[in-house]
């Protein structure tokens, strides 16, 4: 499956926002995650599934002022 | 002491320390953290940006900050429209931060000066969410009312450019909105060194908020400390009041009494 994720393209085979976190070594609590610019809530990461050409956006905290 | 219960209150939000601190700019997360212990501080700034897909091992920043003690506050720095500030408070939210946002739209990327125009309506939209938001402004007294009118919970001033270190450039400025203020003037950008940090204080402002002062000195973990006491000098000297300024002396020892 193609995704754009951060701007990068990246052909995964994963059908849930779940199972994309656990593919890319992310921590689930720590990231929020929009899925064409939607907010995915945590609670929904399970059942948000996935297809051809979705764009997401997956940030986290980072240092600033 | 007249006033033991000196707490900062922002929304919801109780703080003893008056010391907000960033988390950007350090050599490494564990300074950083030491930095943060020295300061006292109960509430640490974070952004919000993309995770980096190629670097997987990086650890989190977030394991070094004692969510027991302190509480992050999101920012939006980078933001240059309402939309993207808003957008990045509810990305905020949905990483688990606390709901409340220092809210900061830039309007310019050489002197990081804030777009109140955006600030304003973003204030307007996240305080109908429920978003408790501090916003991030020019010293100016006319917009520091609009931020308070729109429901902002705090209103930050800024005390000089962002990361220039000039400290508080226009102390009456700061004045002026601290006398007409109904909500926490924290002082935010251009703290250089502690007695930067000090003179804010005894203006009366409810706090300070730095990064760069203390994550570049030479020693952050020492500046933070410095901070801390400057922080806690200041609100002293504002709380129990100054003497006037006076253009001639006043003998401090009695005049009578002395041998001729």
């Amino acid at each position: 499956m193609k995704l754009t994720i951060n701007g990068e393209k990246k052909e995964l085979n994963c059908n849930k926002v779940s199972d994309l976190l656990n593919a890319l070594n992310l921590e689930k609590n720590i990231v929020a995650v929009e899925l064409n610019k939607n907010i995915v809530h945590r609670e929904n990461f399970e059942k948000t599934k996935l297809k051809d050409n979705d764009k997401l956006e997956i940030v986290k905290a980072v240092g600033g002022g | 002491m007249v006033k033991i219960d000196d707490l900062l209150r922002i929304g919801d939000f109780k703080f003893t320390s008056r010391l907000f601190i960033g988390t950007g700019k350090y050599a490494n997360f564990e300074i950083m953290k030491m930095a943060h212990e020295a300061s006292g501080a109960e509430v640490v700034t974070v952004a919000i940006r993309r995770v980096d897909l190629n670097d997987k091992g990086k650890e989190s920043m977030l394991s070094y900050i004692d969510t027991n003690k302190i509480t992050i506050l999101p920012n939006t720095a980078g933001c240059f429209t309402a939309e993207e500030a808003i957008r990045t408070a509810r990305l905020a939210k949905a990483a688990g931060l606390p709901n409340w946002i220092k809210l900061e739209v830039i309007g310019d990327q050489k002197t990081l000066m804030p777009d109140n125009e955006e600030t304003l309506k973003a204030t307007k939209v996240l305080v109908k969410e429920g978003f408790t938001v501090l916003a991030y402004t020019n010293d100016d007294i006319v917009y520091a009312k609009k931020f308070e009118e729109a429901g902002a919970a705090s209103v930050m001033p800024l005390g000089a450019p962002i990361g220039s270190g000039q400290g508080i450039l226009n102390p009456n400025n700061i004045k002026i909105i601290l006398e007409n203020a109904k909500v926490p003037i924290i002082v935010d950008a251009g703290v250089g060194t502690a007695s930067d940090a000090t003179i804010a204080m005894e203006l009366g402002a409810d706090g300070v908020l730095l990064n760069t002062g203390v994550a570049l000195a030479k020693d952050p973990v020492r500046m933070a400390r410095a901070m801390k006491l400057a922080v806690e000098s200041g609100r002293d000297a504002f709380l129990a009041g100054r003497i006037p300024k006076k253009l001639y002396a006043s003998a401090s020892s009695p005049i009578e009494g002395v041998m001729r």
